[in-house]
């Protein structure tokens, strides 16, 4: 489409008049330093791996990243990219009918084999939807025909994507980097031998991959009450729970020696070195700390070389150690020391997110004390120490005050705090407590010796608390809104330090995400009616609407509060018991009887409580007995 | 295993003994294609990973937040093409100047590649630029034979005024005084559906008197009505040829 007086080399589709009318074009533009071209008549299948958010997101997610890397290491497969435009290129491409395309080709993706999703947030979901609707794939997996592309999603949510279901034709369940490739190389191994259909491929691939779930081989009953009775496969010869996939060995696992490098600026607009998987942790609440068990360490020589190598092919001047919980990987004196043997010298700082209050100390100050930033984040996640042993958060005020007041030693004025309200159990006086314990942190501030010349300013980050799959509070029952909203104005109203600043998430936003972490395959009509009304980018404030969310849900017959602010029995079926993450049920039930008694549970590195999660091997684990 | 990084066979920069104290080198480079959809400001930024990633001995500012010195000597606004783009660099090692152009292109994609790495002359500062060349091509419908004189006319009478955004808010400017010189033709014939509207121009670069090539794109739009045709095959270009002295004339190098 575009003429020879703009893009000379470029393959990007829409015409420099379109580009020239909307907001940061490079975000569109392609041509990136590091993009990997290939010829696509000699390729065998096409792969288009979409973000569903925008560009500048989806270009800081490391798992893209890796996957992009892992696909395009495969020389008869080319693996591209796919951004969610913004809304003022949406515009110009419905008004002059241009459909969504690859920003390496500039093909539509209707051109590919896979289009790809990654699923990271509950809140993308109606951006996945949009981007189908943009390229002309058709919504439902069962309106696809054989020359639609295989439409497969991957990523945390993808442990319960029943509500997206009808949309895919497989989920990638568990770590990407093996799974991706094997459903590739089926794919091209059915087509080479004339075996190929959609049905037959769908069928082999859930058969064989493991990890591989084909949502429409499995049909969901319900019970008169509303809940799941049965998933029942369609086939005999298909695992009757689909098992999620690892990467045993990180060591030598693929990890990327260079990127494509963004000329417009992203959120993570650094190297990103993954340090380890899995967390020792076992935060009640927290997804993440279970779905990426067990805990698989890299070895620091490793981890250097990967990150020396990333520095030479990316000029990038900041570097991110990326996991979990930074602070409890077991060789992190050794691993900044090899870093810093070179780092310094190239005027690389070295940041690390993810710090537990319980091992920030003076000499781990000092390595990160390049980092230009005056600004520190801590996470109690509640106010009072009750509330926190009921999570199992494991961290006591006076780690948080040692830590601030290290933190303030070394000149630092401006702490961020971030906590969850609605947690269960929570009565006001554990959301005072979250006052109460910036109120501690400012007076340790001026009790401080040596402190800097200014004033301190504590942000305390606060949102809601959700009820997630796979977690000791997955049966939990959400806050119905006006108690969270009620909440929300008890804590505004409790803080009367102007030094205190207080961020509140959007308790309606935190409701839907409710809704749509815990749901079922119903939830499917209510996406796709979100998407024929428009709806996009719900993770943004000023596109979410919660109003016509609850007009959606009651249209589709949905109603919320079943989803999000029921207690849910034990014994039900669970939409995502058809996934097998390795954690086991029996012990998500010991863990959430100890929160009720207030008890918490040491770390895996103490003390193995048994979650099941070594069944699935591991190199560098942290479990006993782990299957090799 | 990680597999090693494909990197050509490079002498070790610590191989060029230091100079005493900075040598300036000048850069000259292209920026085409896509590129001309990256902001000033984010050249910027890149450009100092592309001089990490080549590896060049760069001359560090001594002093509490140290940091490498690279100036640009114009900016250029998003959605034009250059050949001549300009930065200068101070480096602490004796490198030779080819080593660094061939070093930065094996960094760059196609549609931004060096020219030439020289050192300036002692009086060739940035500030000596006066005038740039530009191409600026539009492709539409509904142009006539009698439009490039109409267009020359036009743009050689003042006033023509544009609202410029400057600190002090909007201020009309009329933009013929910052045109030195124009030639305009169009080519292909009266049935044509779409034909090309070749303009060339030397626009003024001198400080506030910087006059945006997209200016005459927008006078010219207004007064012609051209560009009003289907986005997806009409379109324009500008691309910077050459950046000129106070001449007008002469190069600047």
């Amino acid at each position: 489409m575009s003429t020879e007086l703009n893009h000379p080399s470029s393959a990007c589709p829409y015409s420099s008049t379109v580009l020239k009318s909307v907001q940061k074009p490079g975000r569109y533009s392609g041509g990136e330093y590091g993009q990997i071209i290939k010829d696509k008549a000699a390729v065998k299948a096409r792969f288009a791996f979409c973000f569903p958010d925008s560009y500048e997101i989806g270009m800081s997610n490391l798992g893209m990243r890796i996957l992009y890397g892992v696909l395009n290491r495969e020389e008869d497969i080319w693996c591209e990219r796919v951004f969610d435009p913004w809304i003022d290129m949406q515009e110009e491409m419905k008004k002059h009918d241009l459909p969504l395309c690859a920003h390496e080709s500039g093909d539509p993706l209707t051109a590919f084999d896979f289009v790809g999703f990654t699923l990271q947030y509950e809140m993308s979901y109606t951006n996945v939807l949009n981007m189908l609707d943009l390229a002309h794939i058709p919504l439902r997996a069962a309106d696809r025909g054989e020359d639609d592309p295989i439409v497969i999603g991957g990523g945390p949510c993808a442990y319960n994507a029943e509500p997206v279901a009808d949309f895919f034709d497989l989920f990638n369940i568990g770590e990407g980097e093996e799974m991706l490739t094997e459903l590739v190389r089926l794919y091209i191994k059915m087509k080479d031998e004339g075996t190929y259909s959609r049905a037959a491929y769908l069928h082999e691939a859930a058969k064989t991959v493991q990890g591989a779930y084909v949502p429409s081989l499995y049909d969901v009953t319900y019970n008169d009450d509303g809940t799941v009775r049965a998933y029942t496969p369609v086939y005999d010869d298909i695992p009757k729970q689909v098992k999620k996939r690892i990467i045993k060995d990180l060591d030598t696992a693929y990890f990327p020696d260079k990127v494509v490098m963004p000329y417009v600026e992203t959120v993570q607009d650094r190297i990103m070195l993954e340090v380890y998987r899995g967390c020792i942790r076992g935060c009640r609440f927290c997804q993440a700390g279970m779905v990426y068990r067990p805990v698989r360490e890299k070895t620091p020589a490793v981890l250097n070389r990967q990150a020396k190598c990333l520095f030479e092919s990316t000029g990038y001047e900041e570097m991110s150690l990326s996991s979990l919980s930074i602070s409890d990987y077991t060789q992190l004196d050794e691993l900044t020391d090899q870093l810093l043997s070179w780092t310094d010298d190239h005027m690389v700082s070295l940041n690390l997110p993810s710090l537990r209050v319980d091992s920030f100390t003076k000499e781990l100050m000092d390595k990160i004390s390049t980092v230009r930033t005056s600004s520190l984040t801590f996470a109690p996640e509640a106010g009072t120490q009750r509330l926190r042993d009921v999570i199992n958060k494991n961290v006591e005020e006076e780690d948080l005050m040692r830590a601030v007041g290290v933190a303030f030693e070394a000149g630092k004025s401006q702490v961020k705090l971030y906590f969850m309200n609605g947690l269960p159990t929570e009565t006001d006086e554990d959301v005072k407590g979250i006052a109460t314990l910036a109120e501690r942190v400012i007076r340790r501030f001026y009790e401080t010796p040596g402190r800097p010349k200014k004033a301190p300013q504590v942000t305390v980050s606060v949102s809601c608390f959700i009820p997630k799959p796979f977690t000791p509070f997955q049966w939990e029952a959400q806050d119905t809104l006006e108690e969270l909203e009620r909440k929300q104005k008890f804590l505004v109203s409790q803080i009367t330090d102007r030094k205190i600043r207080c961020n509140q998430h959007d308790a309606r936003v935190c409701r839907v995400e409710a809704v749509l972490a815990r749901g079922d395959r119903r939830l499917g009509a209510a996406l796709e009616l979100a998407c024929r009304e428009g709806f996009k980018f719900d993770s943004w404030d000023e596109f979410f609407d919660y109003d016509r969310w609850m007009s959606v849900f009651e249209r589709s017959g949905i109603d919320p509060a079943f989803y999000a602010n029921r207690v849910w029995g034990e014994d039900e079926v669970l939409p995502w018991d058809i996934i097998d993450c390795g954690v086991t049920k029996a012990y998500l039930k010991r863990e959430r009887a100890r929160a009720y008694a207030e008890t918490t549970t040491p770390n895996c590195r103490e003390h193995c409580n048994g979650c099941g999660a070594n069944s699935l091997g591991g190199e560098r684990s942290c479990c006993p007995n782990a299957t090799k | 295993m990680l597999p090693e990084r494909n990197q050509m066979i490079r002498r070790p920069k610590t191989d060029y003994p230091l100079l005493d104290g900075f040598r300036t080198v000048r850069i000259k480079f292209s920026k085409m294609g896509s590129m001309q959809y990256i902001s000033h400001l984010d050249m910027q930024r890149n450009i100092g990973r592309v001089l990490t990633r080549a590896d060049i001995p760069m001359w560090y500012t001594k002093g509490f937040n140290p940091h490498a010195k690279v100036i640009f000597a114009l900016p250029l606004s998003v959605g034009a093409q250059s050949e001549c783009e300009y930065i200068d660099l101070r480096i602490e090692r004796d490198m030779p100047c080819e080593e660094i152009r061939d070093r930065l292109n094996a960094e760059m994609t196609q549609e931004m590649q060096v020219c030439e790495a020289y050192v300036p002359g002692e009086k060739a500062d940035f500030s000596t630029i006066a005038w740039a060349d530009y191409d600026i091509t539009i492709r539409c419908g509904g142009m006539d034979d009698a439009l490039p004189a109409a267009v020359e006319q036009f743009l050689s009478t003042s006033p023509v005024t544009v609202e410029k955004k400057s600190k002090s808010g909007l201020r009309e400017i009329d933009i013929v005084p910052l045109i030195r010189t124009l030639t305009v033709a169009l080519d292909g014939a009266s049935t044509d559906a779409l034909r090309t509207l070749r303009l060339h121009a030397t626009l003024s670069t001198a400080g506030a008197d910087y006059l945006n090539p997209e200016y005459i794109i927008r006078v010219l739009k207004d007064r012609f009505s051209l560009l009003c045709g289907d986005p997806k095959i009409e379109e324009y270009s500008i691309i910077r040829r050459r950046v000129l002295l106070q001449d007008g004339e002469t190069e600047f190098r």
